[in-house]
């Protein structure tokens, strides 16, 4: 996995990320989320265009930041998952509570 | 996952003895034929134990462990010291430098593998609770861990106590389960609850998260569900107070995903509720697979979470399927696109609509459950189970696995 973090307008992170979220990955995965966090930066969007997989581990860190950020007035919305993460966010209902989009456009005008 | 062992001696034909001794019993046996050598190995690849001659020129075993008790990555390493007989002076001072226990020689092999294995069992818990406590920090104690590692030991025990040996009989059903574990402590659980004569409440889950915690999850679920379900009235009713339950007392990151349904052997009729966890697959009298889709939120996450209750009816010969996605998830063994840099370098080459292909390659997948089910509807429960491991071990090639798995197959009798 690869992971590519760029602060745009607005203070908006966006994290992306290329490859399976599996294993090692996720907790690289939720150590650069809090990072984000703790400096601060609580407009985050997860570009996911590029992950094929992700495990329950990775999915626990989605869970935990989002409710982080949702604390401090922030938000977390996803950007594109592909049809395996797709699946796994609808079977397990967090596509009703977490916001996806399809552009980056439109994930950026979620913070607006 | 095989433990590995690190078996160090200058004497070459006992390292080859221990090595053809132990390879049998399951473990990875590397060797070092002297002290200097030894140390490096373990620091450029912990073992999960190293079996280590005291008698060595150049750098003894005692060198060898104080050295060893320096080094962060290996200080937690068991040793076992063999020592030549009568050298009652060696076993103390070995103890005392810190080895876990000493064999001597001339030694039994039966005795070898039986010290192995005992120092391994105590000490594989405290290798699987140890980022835990690198978690909690530099200032805790020995003894902590050591209280840790018993409660973690605790925890396994009951889990094991819990889980139901054997599927319960009822009239007219033929109920099979399987329980495959990838550590000590399962994530993924069972269990059977008798709520009245005609009528059975049935739990499949899977706890996410690793170590103490989502073992006392698991364990504070599988309680709490066997109490308050008898003070309601529906299947969603009963996962929405477990889900409070979880999401108020524990953190956001640890939750679990799990199905409860009842199964009233008079009505034939399946009431369920889905707590975030992979569809049941229902194989019915028309000879065709239904996936039950109705879902729900995951266990533990949000407080506010709500559960629908859906109901599914059992004809003769129908076969109802819940599994963990420890085994939809099983790897293939061989196939060109399983390591992560190879999918990598295919997707840039290749367009999306490839993309389902490669993914349909890598994992087992419900399709494939769904296919094994129906080629082998005709079968009873406890031989549908059979099949299900067999098409796994065929695709991924390996009766070993990484995940926990679990799989609950309920008959209608024809």
């Amino acid at each position: 996995m690869n992971l590519d973090t760029t602060i745009g307008e607005e203070n908006i992170s966006t994290l992306h990320i290329e490859g399976k979220i599996l294993g090692n990955a996720s907790d690289a995965f939720r150590k650069e989320m809090e990072l984000q966090l703790q400096t601060g930066h609580d407009k985050l969007v997860v570009d996911l265009t590029n992950v094929p997989l992700i495990d329950s581990s990775a999915l626990g860190a989605i869970v935990t930041t989002l409710k982080s950020c949702q604390e401090s007035g922030g938000k977390l919305v996803l950007l594109n998952p592909q049809k395996a993460v797709q699946e796994v966010l609808e079977v397990t209902h967090l596509a009703t509570v977490i916001e996806i989009y399809d552009t980056e456009e439109s994930a950026r005008d979620a913070f607006m | 996952m095989a433990e590995t062992i690190l078996v160090v001696d200058d004497d070459l034909d006992i390292l080859e003895l221990l090595k053809m001794n132990l390879e049998p019993e399951g473990y990875n046996v590397r060797t070092a034929s002297d002290g200097e050598s030894a140390v490096q190995s373990a620091c450029t690849d912990p073992p999960d134990l190293i079996l280590l001659d005291v008698m060595m020129p150049h750098k003894d075993g005692f060198q060898v462990i104080e050295e060893l008790k320096d080094i962060e990555e290996t200080k937690s390493v068991p040793v076992i010291l063999v020592t030549a007989r009568g050298q009652t002076e060696d076993k103390v001072r070995g103890l005392d430098t810190g080895a876990d226990d000493y064999i001597t020689k001339p030694f039994d092999l039966r005795e070898v593998t039986a010290r192995v294995e005992a120092v391994l069992g105590r000490t594989r818990p405290i290798k699987y609770i140890n980022p835990l406590i690198r978690a909690m920090g530099e200032g805790f104690s020995e003894e902590g861990l050591e209280q840790l590692a018993g409660h973690l030991q605790a925890a396994a025990a009951i889990q094991k106590k819990l889980l139901p040996e054997q599927a319960p009989r009822l009239d007219g059903f033929d109920i099979a389960t399987l329980l495959q574990s990838s550590t000590s402590v399962s994530g993924d659980f069972y269990d059977f609850i008798p709520l009245s004569e005609t009528q059975i409440g049935i739990v499949l889950g899977d706890v996410k998260g690793n170590g103490i915690p989502a073992a006392l999850l698991m364990v504070m679920i599988r309680t709490a569900l066997r109490l308050l379900c008898h003070e309601e009235d529906t299947p969603a009713a009963s996962l929405k107070r477990i889900n409070d339950l979880v999401a108020r007392d524990t953190e956001a990151d640890l939750f679990a995903t799990m199905i409860y349904g009842i199964l009233d052997t008079e009505t034939s009729t399946f009431t369920y509720a889905n707590g975030g966890h992979c569809y049941p697959l229902h194989w019915n009298n028309a000879r065709s697979i239904e996936v039950l889709k109705v879902g729900g939120m995951l266990i533990g996450a949000f407080e506010e979470a709500t559960f629908t209750t859906g109901t599914c009816l059992l004809a003769p010969g129908d076969v109802l399927v819940f599994y963990t996605d420890g085994i939809t998830e099983t790897e293939a063994g061989d196939a060109p696109v399983s390591d992560g840099n190879h999918s990598e370098s295919m997707r840039s080459e290749q367009d999306d609509i490839h993309e389902d292909a490669i993914l349909t390659d890598i994992f087992y997948g419900s399709d494939r459950l769904a296919a094994c089910l129906s080629k082998n509807a005709a079968l009873s429960a406890s031989a549908l189970c059979k099949a299900v491991v067999s098409d796994l071990a065929r695709f991924s090639g390996s009766t070993q696995t990484r995940d926990d798995r679990a799989l609950i197959v309920i008959k209608r009798d024809v």
